[in-house]
């Protein structure tokens, strides 16, 4: 039997396509504080789930993890201990979430999808290697 | 993290206005702890708190969002106090950190949110201050609304509405604490500021300055939140509040039907009563029976009593439009004004017929605000269609039109104009 003919919008695949993992790491997005009310705040985070809904409806099994600015660095031989991540707010990783998609290109349709950008957020997309295929 | 939101989980979303709310909690808790001199602290601490859970939530909501947020603020606001105690500015009376913790556990408990949010309440609705001052600080600092939300509200610039908030600053710094409304020594003198700028926040959402959003229901909903605190508290819970609190319930409960799909006013005899909402009716009964006590009829009784007869009539043709004569009589008499003469006039003309009410209408056209005032044209030229003068009803019509503020007014008025017979 064939699929009925869908006409969806970019970023969307049949589910018979093949699919792969794609990590999708937030950088900055941050609030500058005063100027953003708390109904604007409420609405930003709604949009998140709004999105992820989406992703979800599109069965790209999406989990994320947000990510606190305070924490430790750790590097080198001596393995030394350094006190928080150095990036500017802006280059900052604020979080991360796998999805699957079909493709880099589709992978980067969803990225477009994301609220961020309402904060000057950015994404950075990148395929998840796995070991043996 | 993500379990939860798999393909089949229904969509999680948040309380409606819960940051809103929090904000509103947390900032009258926060500045009554530290004082009032510390108010811009107190709304960073909220702020901080508020932006750390939109960045926290964004792949989940936690279990318990409020408690989440005023955990957020508990600790920051933890932080600032020992931070800024080095410089032995807040709170120097608290011994340790032991001290400053229960009292920002303490002041942040549920159960001293009435309290808080009363006693900041009556901080604000300063008489010595002008009543868009007061109803500003209560948007910004009760209701959560940024500068910018109410310029917009009041069709003002964020200018102005910082140069308001200043003047309440500066005034609030004077009381050097809030006071709780049960000990509160001016209580009386203050109520009436109260009251009144409760009914300019829900005049402004009910009929807003800004035309392309004239109705707001949350800031309805919210004056009827802090009215309802006021009959929470011995010392606030008087028969006027009652009645307020009744007449926010009548009109609350017709919102629904007051604008259709496109955002136009519909008249009240094509609104589907059906759509309103009972309960809320119900509730606004309670309230009403509450305030038939005491000696004095209060412009707020006065006019709970005319929505409730709208509220509860099953029709425009079925409504007790002599009862509502008699409550405009008595509020023209107790505070006339000519919209309260314009609202007469047409209860009049559907207690005593199209020809008397309009009689009455034109009475009062001389009035300048009248003469300006679309809904005045509309009003009339609605009456003059039903007594069959379609070519006053038409000039009436344009007249509206012209003066009319917002797009959703001139929609309505040109859908009757449509009505007429083509002359």
């Amino acid at each position: 039997m064939l699929a009925p003919v869908t006409t969806e919008s970019p970023g969307t695949t049949g589910p018979e396509e093949p699919r792969a993992s794609y990590m999708l790491i937030f950088r900055g997005g941050a609030v500058s504080r005063d100027d953003v009310s708390p109904s604007v705040l409420q609405a930003h985070v709604e949009k998140w789930y709004r999105w992820s809904d989406e992703l979800a409806r599109q069965g790209r099994h999406n989990a994320g993890t947000a990510l606190d600015n305070a924490g430790k660095t750790v590097g080198g031989h001596e393995r030394i201990v350094t006190d928080g991540p150095y990036a500017e707010s802006k280059d900052l990783v604020t979080g991360a979430l796998i999805i699957e998609a079909a493709s880099l290109d589709d992978a980067v349709a969803v990225a477009r999808q994301c609220p961020t950008y309402e904060f000057g957020g950015s994404v950075e997309v990148r395929p998840v290697q796995n070991g043996g295929g | 993290v993500g379990e939860h939101r798999d393909v089949e989980a229904p969509a999680i979303g948040l309380v409606e206005d819960l940051f809103r709310n929090e904000h509103a909690h947390l900032v009258a808790a926060l500045t009554r702890t530290l004082g009032p001199s510390n108010l811009s602290l107190a709304e960073d601490v909220v702020q901080d708190a508020l932006v750390r859970a939109m960045h926290a939530w964004r792949f989940g909501v936690p279990r318990d969002p409020k408690a989440w947020i005023v955990r957020a603020a508990r600790n920051r606001a933890i932080d600032v106090i020992r931070r800024e105690r080095h410089g032995a500015s807040l709170l120097p009376q608290l011994a340790n950190s032991a001290a400053i913790t229960d009292t920002i556990d303490a002041a942040l408990a549920p159960a001293a949110d009435r309290e808080n949010q009363l006693a900041m309440m009556f901080a604000v609705c300063d008489p010595a201050l002008a009543p868009e001052t007061q109803v500003t600080m209560i948007l910004r600092w009760q209701c959560g609304l940024s500068p910018n939300e109410i310029g917009q509200a009041f069709l003002v610039d964020t200018q102005t509405i910082d140069r308001r908030l200043h003047r309440g600053r500066v005034r609030l710094r004077e009381l050097r604490q809030l006071v709780d409304v049960d000990r509160l020594r001016d209580v009386r003198e203050r109520r009436g500021s109260v009251l009144q700028a409760l009914y300019l926040l829900f005049n402004e959402g009910y009929h807003g300055s800004n035309p392309g959003e004239p109705v707001r229901p949350f800031l309805c909903i919210d004056a009827l939140r802090l009215t309802e605190l006021l009959l929470d508290a011995p010392a606030t819970a008087q028969p006027d509040v009652s009645a307020l609190a009744a007449l926010f319930c009548f009109d609350i409960a017709r919102l629904p039907t007051r604008l259709d799909a496109e955002g136009v006013f519909v008249p009240l005899e094509e609104q589907d009563r059906a759509q309103w909402d009972r309960p809320l009716i119900e509730a606004g009964l309670a309230h009403l029976a509450a305030s038939a006590t005491g000696d004095r009829m209060s412009r707020w009784h006065l006019e709970a009593g005319i929505a409730c007869e709208h509220a509860v009539a099953p029709s425009v043709g079925e409504t007790a439009w002599g009862r509502i004569v008699v409550f405009y009589d008595l509020l023209m008499a107790q505070s006339p004004g000519p919209i309260v003469a314009l609202n007469r006039a047409l209860a009049v003309a559907e207690r005593d017929g199209v020809e008397e009410g309009r009689r009455q209408l034109v009475a009062v056209a001389d009035e300048k605000k009248l003469a300006r005032y679309p809904f005045y044209w509309a009003a009339l030229a609605d009456l003059q269609r039903r007594a069959d003068r379609h070519g006053d009803a038409r000039s009436s019509y344009q007249r509206a039109i012209e003066l009319s503020r917002s797009a959703a007014e001139r929609t309505s008025y040109r859908r009757r104009l449509d009505l007429l017979e083509i002359p």
